[in-house]
């Protein structure tokens, strides 16, 4: 009995050693990013915990645009959520197609094109960064949206084929044939059937390729070198071309640019996990 | 409600070939069963059936319309998975109303036939529940309205009963077995137990690897197997078969098999003195006879299993082990020898390299 218990203890002391020192890490930028946004400007270095007087005034001036390295807040604002959701949706849209055809219709080549979404996983993004800034150039898309959307679109949808296919081969074969002989035909069986199945997935992935995007630096930084057509994270990231950097503005604004992933990830928590599928089968 | 027909039906995969030219007719309102061992293709010929896979060779035809280029849901049948198949993010209703839906029908109409559905299986309380929500034997009660709402020519049953467990089992036999002769739809029905389908069938076809061995109503297989694999496959616990040699003299016949045991014969039994038979009888058609006398077998007792109603005896007879299935009680011990009586009118003769039945 007691052995039992001390044993239960000592197994969560040990996450706890392990716990504990991961929650600091994790939080101490989080908490630097706070004090420094909650401080006036004088004070935001002085290495105090906490301020003496803490204020909302930085959030004020990034709301209002006052400094001239946040001349186009709102704007940058606008173009990362416009970013964002167009390379999660687009991605959605062509990995749930590919999904579906491959794992579902089982079209012929599936098995090829499922190796070269792997194999695309070979070549660092990085690397691939100088040949797209040249191919968008030569397709005139330069510092336009188009050409970071496309090319997020690009980086993000053999990942996301890998997820939903294997998503998809969980699904039973049985409710096809089920649809396919109560008269569905394929668009309804995806329609009425596969994608509401896959919806813990899809929310998942669409996640996924929504927050890569949103938190994409190089290539905005490459493809979108115009002020008024880049994303807020490249301008973050301008802040620093100066000596004096405003860097009270600059962590309330790296502090604002976080919120929205922190909301999607707690908005969406229940489809991370799943488990919709209980009850098609028995298992 | 409406007749099948196979017609010289082949189905190859890549190079092998699993059915072998199938031929044979379900007449309209027939409860037909296949039945063979996993891997006979008694569910592929379903699924051929069903419009599930390609007819690799000869036709398929339901009401004399030949359907090998008919997608499935314009063959106008319904089918029941092993696996139920449910759509688990529609509630019951929406499960059996799901074909009425595809095809644009009357909310109405649909309403109707699920709800008249439903009386027939007892899912009036769970219409808006999901599956997820309802035990095994209701999901397969919902799987079988899915398929009563199309109200269609053929029903076809693939399996349904395996996952359940034994009692459930039973209990669902007899409702499909009800339901069948309340609605008399046409109804294939694969399964690889031969309870279930001697229990359900009007008539059974009996399969294995790809080939039919015998079709006939489940009678005649118990009386009259075909050949040996139907023999043994058909009747729990199932028929013995001992390898021996035809012997006749002075008006009198019997079987002689290894060690010189002697299984008794009918006098009148086709076969010439000499020839190798394989020899069946049924384990029902052994008793245990009060001493030894001329028409009696010597047998060791192995285990006795007793069942209650009946006692079922492994016993040893020179090198084979034979089962005994005798009502009511039994006396008998292990390592005790009794004396087996035989019903020599029910014993079954086979050729034991064709396996073929030697008819009286």
């Amino acid at each position: 009995m007691t052995a039992s218990i001390l044993k239960k203890a000592s197994a969560e002391a040990k996450l706890l050693l392990i716990g504990i020192p991961l929650a600091i890490w994790t939080l101490l930028p989080i908490y630097h990013l706070v004090l420094f946004a909650l401080s006036p400007k004088e004070q935001a270095v002085s290495g105090k915990l906490w301020p003496e007087h803490p204020t909302l005034h930085n959030f004020s001036m990034v709301f209002h645009e006052q400094h001239h390295y946040l001349g186009h807040f709102w704007l940058q604002m606008w173009n990362s959520v416009l970013i964002a959701v167009s390379v999660g949706a687009i991605t959605l849209f062509i990995a749930t197609s590919a999904a579906f055809a491959i794992s579902r219709l089982r079209v012929r080549g599936g098995r090829t094109i499922m190796n070269l979404a792997l194999f695309t996983y070979f070549i660092p993004a990085a690397f691939l960064a100088v040949p797209m800034y040249k191919t968008m150039g030569n397709y005139g898309l330069l510092n336009s949206q188009w050409a970071l959307i496309l090319a997020m679109v690009t980086i993000a949808t053999p990942y996301s084929i890998w997820v939903l296919k294997q998503a998809s081969d969980k699904l039973p074969l049985e409710l096809d044939e089920a649809a396919r002989i109560d008269g569905a035909t394929p668009l309804q069986l995806f329609r009425l059937v596969y994608l509401p199945l896959m919806l813990p997935s899809l929310v998942a992935v669409g996640t996924y390729a929504l927050l890569l995007a949103w938190n994409e630096y190089l290539y905005a930084f490459l493809l979108l070198s115009d002020d008024k057509s880049t994303t807020l994270g490249v301008a973050l990231g301008s802040f620093l071309s100066a000596d004096d950097s405003p860097w009270e503005l600059l962590m309330t604004t790296g502090l604002i640019y976080a919120l929205p992933p922190a909301a999607i990830y707690y908005a969406f928590k229940r489809y991370m996990v799943g488990g919709l599928t209980a009850g098609a089968v028995k298992s | 409600m409406a007749s099948v027909s196979f017609r010289n039906v082949e189905k190859s995969f890549g190079s092998t070939r699993i059915i072998h030219g199938i031929g044979f007719d379900i007449a309209d309102g027939e409860f037909t069963v296949l039945v063979g061992p996993s891997g006979c293709g008694k569910s592929t010929l379903l699924r051929m059936l069903a419009g599930l896979e390609e007819i690799s060779g000869g036709t398929i035809a339901i009401d004399d319309h030949v359907v090998n280029d008919i997608e499935s849901k314009d063959r106008d049948i319904a089918m029941v998975f092993q696996s139920y198949a449910l759509y688990p993010h529609m509630t019951v209703a929406d499960n059996m109303g799901f074909s009425l839906r595809l095809r644009k029908a009357d909310p109405a109409l649909t309403k109707e036939r699920v709800a008249h559905a439903a009386r027939i299986l007892n899912l009036g309380p769970y219409l808006e529940r999901f599956p997820r929500e309802l035990s095994g034997g209701q999901r397969q009660r919902v799987a079988m309205g899915r398929a009563i709402v199309r109200d269609p020519k053929v029903f076809l049953f693939d399996e349904p009963l395996s996952n359940l467990d034994a009692k459930l089992r039973v209990a669902m036999r007899a409702e499909i077995k009800a339901l069948h002769q309340r609605l008399k739809t046409t109804t294939v029905y694969v399964t690889h137990d031969q309870v279930e389908a001697m229990t359900m069938a009007d008539r059974i076809v009996v399969m294995q690897e790809g080939r039919i061995e015998q079709i006939g109503t489940p009678l005649e297989l118990y009386d009259h197997p075909a050949n040996l694999f139907v023999a043994q496959f058909i009747g729990s616990p199932a028929m013995n078969v001992v390898n021996g040699t035809l012997r006749r003299d002075g008006g009198q016949a019997w079987m002689e098999a290894d060690g010189g045991i002697r299984w008794p014969l009918a006098p009148a039994r086709a076969g010439q003195d000499g020839q190798p038979v394989a020899y069946g009888v049924r384990p029902g058609d052994l008793g245990v006879g009060r001493g030894a006398d001329a028409s009696s077998v010597p047998a060791e007792v192995i285990v006795v299993e007793p069942t209650g109603a009946e006692t079922e005896l492994l016993v040893r007879v020179g090198a084979a082990q034979i089962v005994v299935v005798v009502h009511g009680r039994t006396q008998a011990e292990p390592g005790q020898t009794i004396h087996l009586s035989v019903d020599t009118g029910a014993v079954h003769l086979f050729d034991p390299t064709s396996g073929i039945a030697l008819t009286a």
